[in-house]
C-alpha cells in the first residue's frame, strides 16, 4: 500500500517536471543547434534618453540602452548641433545598462532644448526639453522647503478633513453609509488618477521594451493582492475586539492613501525639479483642496468607534507625511522608472482599500450595495474629485 | 507607522545611495572648443577635435588630380582614358565612431577628381563592382548615349565606355544616376570633373572641395556636413598655404536634403566664376551661395599670415561638420603687400 504510494507521489513529481523539461529542451535547441531557424531580421538598436539634467554650464543626459543589442554612444548634440561630451563610465552599453553624458553647454533658463545621443550606426536619438531649469541639489534649504511643500500638500488638507469626524459621527446610518461610499468614490479617482500618471510618465520617459501600460498593470494587480492578504488578517486580527475593526479599516485607508500621496509628492517634486511648475502656489493650493477630501475618507470608518484622537493624529500623519517623502525623492533622485512603480502600488492600495470598505458597507448595512445613499455618495465622491482635480 | 516610515526612509535611502557612492576612479580633465573644463572619470567623445582612423584623407583629396592615362589620337586630340570601379557594399568611419554604409567610386567618398582640357577625348572605362546598377553621369556637353541615364551598368562587373570631348571649361560634378537618385548620390556616388581652358589659368595652390554631408539615420536630413566628407577634418587639419600666393579652389555643391548651402571665406573676400565657365570673374565676395550640384571657381590671397576660418554661414552646417581653418604661413619670397584684386 505504501509502496504503490509512494509510486504514485513520484509520478506526480514526475508528471511535474517533464512538460517543465521539455520547454528546457527547447530552449537548449533554440540556443544551440536551431539559433539558425530563428536568425532572422536585423536587430534595431534602441537607446532612451531617461533624464536631463542642467547643472553648472553643463547639460547631464542619463541614457538607457533599451534595445536588443549593444550600442555604442559615439556623439552628443544640443538642438542638433555637435558638442564635445563625455560619457560616464564609457561608451559601451549593454543591455539595460545606462550611461551618463555630460555636456558643457552654456544653457539659458527656461528655453527648450532637444537632446541627441548619436550610436555608432549614425542613428541619432534625442529627448525634448520644454523648459531648461537647475538641476536641484541636495541642499537643507531644498529639503525644507519640499518639506513644507509635502506638509501643506499632505499633512494639514488630511488633518482639516479629519475635522469632519463629529458632523459624521452625528449623523443617521443612511448618511454615514453615503459619507463611506463617498469615501469609496474619492478613492476610485484618486486610483485611476494614480494610474493615468503612472502610464504618462512610462510613455514620456521609459523605453517601449519596458512594456509601460503592463508593467503598471502587474504591478497595480501585484500591491493589491499583497495588501488584500495581509489587510484581511490585519482585520481577523482586529475582529477580536469590537472597538478596533474601524480602526483597521481606517488604517489601511490611511496607508493606501498615505502611498497615493507618496506618488503625489514625487511628481511635485520632479516638477519642481524639471521646472515645469509655473504657478506653483496655486497648484499647491489645488493639492491641499484636493487632499482635504482624503481626510474624510480616513475619518469615515473612525466616526464609528470611540473618539481616539491620538490614533486619528496618527493616522493623518501616515496619510499625510508619505507626501513629504515622495517630494524629496522626486525632487532630488527623481527616476522614472521608481515613480511608475510607486505611483502603481498606490492605485493598487486604493483598491484594496476600496474592496475593504464596501465590504464593510456591506456587513454594516443590509446586505444592500445598490441603495440611494450609497449609489449616491459614490457618485458624488468621484464628481467631487473631478472636480477639485480640475484645479491642479 | 513606525514601520512605514521606516519603509519610505529606507526606499529613499536605497534611490539616493547610489548616486553619492559612485567612487571617482580616475579623473580625466576634458577642456571643450569654448574653453570650458571638465573633469571626467569616463571617456571623452569629441568629433570636432578628436581623429578618427580614417581610410580617406581629405587632405591628399584635396589637391589630388587625375589627368588619366594620357595618349596622342591620331587626328592629334589628347586622349584621357580612365578607370572608375563602382562600389556600394563599403562601411567607412565617417566621423569618430559613426560607421557608414558609403557607395564609392574607386573606393572613396568623393570619388577621383578627373582633370582634362577642353577639346581632350575622355574615355571612362567604368565597372560596375556593386550589388545595384549604377552609372556616371558627367554634367557637361556629350552625346546623349554618354549621358549616364539611360544605360543603367549591371550590378556585380557589369561594364560601360564613356567617351566624349572634354567641354565645355569650368568644374563640374559627375555622379550615378540610378533611381531612386537621391539614395544613389547621398550615399556617396559624386566626385568633380575639372576641364580647364587650352591657356591654362594662372599658377595657383589648387584645390578641389566637394560640400557634401551624410544622412546617417535615414530620415531625409543629414546629420553630418563636410567640405571633403570628413567633418571638422580641416579644423584640426588646416589647410597650409602660403601668403601672397594665389590660391584657387574648385568647388561643388553635392549635398542632398538641404536646398542650399555656402562658402564663407574669414579676413578675405575672393573671386568668383560660377560654373568656372568664364575667366572674367563676376563676383569679389566673401560669401556665396549653393543650390544643388553649384559650383564654381574660387580665387584669392592672403596678404597676413594667421588662422583664418572658412565655413557654412548656414550656421547650422558648420556646427555638423562643415568648417575648416586655413593656416596662412609667411611667404617671404613674395613679400609684395599689394594685391591684384580689391585694390
Amino acid at each position: 500500500m505504501e509502496l504503490s504510494n509512494n509510486s504514485s507521489k513520484g509520478k506526480v513529481i514526475a508528471s511535474g517536471i517533464i512538460p517543465f523539461a521539455f520547454v528546457v529542451l527547447m530552449m537548449v535547441y533554440l540556443f544551440g543547434p536551431g539559433a539558425d531557424l530563428l536568425d532572422l531580421g536585423v536587430p534595431l538598436p534602441e537607446i532612451t534618453i531617461e533624464k536631463v539634467d542642467f547643472v553648472d554650464s553643463e547639460i547631464q543626459a542619463t541614457v538607457r540602452n533599451t534595445g536588443p543589442i549593444s550600442v555604442e554612444v559615439v556623439m552628443a548634440d544640443v538642438n542638433d548641433r555637435i558638442q564635445p561630451a563625455a560619457v560616464e563610465p564609457d561608451r559601451f552599453l549593454e543591455r539595460y545598462e545606462t550611461a551618463l553624458v555630460r555636456i558643457p553647454f552654456e544653457w539659458n533658463t527656461a528655453e527648450p532644448y532637444t537632446i541627441g545621443i548619436t550610436i555608432e550606426d549614425g542613428t541619432r536619438f534625442e529627448k525634448e526639453i520644454e523648459a531648461a531649469a537647475p538641476a536641484l541639489e541636495l541642499s537643507l534649504d531644498l529639503a525644507i522647503f519640499f518639506a513644507i511643500i509635502g506638509t501643506y500638500v499632505g499633512i494639514i488638507p488630511v488633518m482639516i478633513g479629519l475635522l469632519w469626524l463629529p458632523f459624521i459621527k452625528k449623523i443617521s446610518k443612511q448618511k454615514y453609509h453615503f459619507f463611506l461610499a463617498l469615501t469609496a468614490g474619492l478613492l476610485l479617482f484618486l486610483a485611476f488618477d494614480s494610474i493615468e500618471e503612472a502610464i504618462d510618465v512610462s510613455d514620456e520617459s521609459l523605453a517601449g521594451s519596458f512594456n509601460g501600460t503592463l508593467l503598471v498593470a502587474t504591478v497595480v494587480v501585484l500591491s493589491f493582492l499583497g495588501l488584500y492578504y495581509s489587510g484581511d488578517k490585519l482585520v481577523k486580527k482586529a475582529d477580536s475586539s469590537k472597538l478596533a475593526k474601524p480602526v483597521a479599516i481606517a488604517l489601511m485607508i490611511s496607508i493606501g492613501i498615505g502611498l497615493h500621496n507618496f506618488g503625489e509628492g514625487l511628481a511635485i517634486g520632479a516638477a519642481v525639479g524639471l521646472g515645469s511648475i509655473a504657478f506653483s502656489t496655486f497648484l499647491i493650493v489645488g493639492f491641499a483642496l484636493h487632499n482635504t477630501t482624503e481626510g474624510i475618507a480616513i475619518a469615515a470608518p473612525m466616526s464609528r468607534g470611540k473618539l481616539m484622537l491620538g490614533k486619528l493624529a496618527a493616522m493623518g500623519m501616515i496619510a499625510g507625511t508619505p507626501a513629504i517623502f515622495g517630494a524629496w525623492i522626486g525632487g532630488f533622485v527623481y527616476s522614472p522608472f521608481t515613480s511608475v512603480i510607486f505611483l502603481a502600488i498606490g492605485s493598487g492600495a486604493i483598491f484594496q482599500v476600496i474592496i475593504v470598505i464596501m465590504k464593510w458597507i456591506r456587513d454594516e448595512g443590509d446586505k444592500n450595495l445598490s441603495s440611494i445613499s450609497v449609489v449616491s455618495g459614490f457618485a458624488v465622491g468621484m464628481l467631487v474629485m473631478y472636480l477639485t482635480s480640475i484645479l491642479v | 507607522m513606525i514601520l512605514l516610515i521606516s519603509l519610505v526612509v529606507g526606499l529613499s535611502m536605497i534611490l539616493i545611495f547610489p548616486t553619492i557612492s559612485e567612487a571617482q576612479s580616475e579623473q580625466k580633465t576634458f577642456v571643450t572648443h569654448s574653453g570650458s573644463v571638465i573633469q571626467t572619470t569616463g571617456e571623452v567623445i569629441d568629433p570636432l577635435y578628436v581623429e578618427s582612423t580614417l581610410e580617406f584623407d581629405p587632405m591628399s583629396y584635396l589637391r589630388d588630380f587625375d589627368y588619366g592615362r594620357t595618349s596622342t589620337l591620331p587626328d592629334g586630340t589628347t586622349l584621357r582614358e580612365y578607370t572608375i570601379v563602382a562600389e556600394d557594399d563599403k562601411v567607412m568611419e565617417i566621423s569618430p565612431g559613426v560607421f557608414y554604409n558609403v557607395w564609392t567610386f574607386n573606393g572613396s567618398v568623393p570619388g577621383p577628381t578627373i582633370r582634362a582640357t577642353e577639346g581632350d577625348t575622355v574615355r571612362i572605362n567604368f565597372i560596375n563592382n556593386g550589388s545595384k546598377q549604377h552609372t556616371i553621369h558627367f554634367h557637361g556637353i556629350h552625346p546623349a548615349e554618354m549621358d549616364g541615364v539611360f544605360e543603367p551598368v549591371g550590378a556585380d562587373g557589369g561594364k560601360f565606355t564613356y567617351e566624349f570631348i572634354a567641354g565645355p571649361v569650368g568644374v563640374h560634378p559627375y555622379h550615378c544616376h540610378i533611381m531612386p537618385l537621391e539614395e544613389h548620390i547621398a550615399h556617396g556616388l559624386y566626385g568633380v570633373f575639372i576641364v580647364d581652358p587650352k591657356d591654362g589659368r594662372p599658377a595657383a595652390d589648387e584645390m578641389v572641395m566637394i560640400l557634401n554631408g551624410f544622412d546617417t539615420d535615414f530620415d531625409t536630413e543629414n546629420n553630418f556636413y563636410a567640405a571633403n566628407t570628413i567633418p571638422f577634418y580641416y579644423q584640426h587639419h588646416p589647410i597650409q598655404i602660403k601668403s601672397n600666393e594665389l590660391i584657387r579652389i574648385y568647388v561643388v555643391n553635392m549635398l542632398e536634403f538641404d536646398p542650399i548651402n555656402n562658402f564663407h571665406l574669414h579676413g578675405n573676400l575672393y573671386q568668383y566664376y560660377p560654373t568656372g565657365t568664364d575667366v572674367i570673374p563676376s563676383f569679389y565676395t566673401d560669401m556665396i551661395t549653393l543650390s544643388q550640384t553649384e559650383r564654381g571657381i574660387m580665387e584669392f590671397k592672403y596678404n597676413y599670415p594667421g588662422k583664418y576660418l572658412f565655413h557654412a554661414h548656414k550656421v547650422e552646417f558648420s556646427e555638423k561638420g562643415w568648417v575648416g581653418i586655413f593656416l596662412v604661413k609667411d611667404n617671404p619670397e613674395k613679400n609684395s603687400p599689394e594685391s591684384e584684386y580689391g585694390t
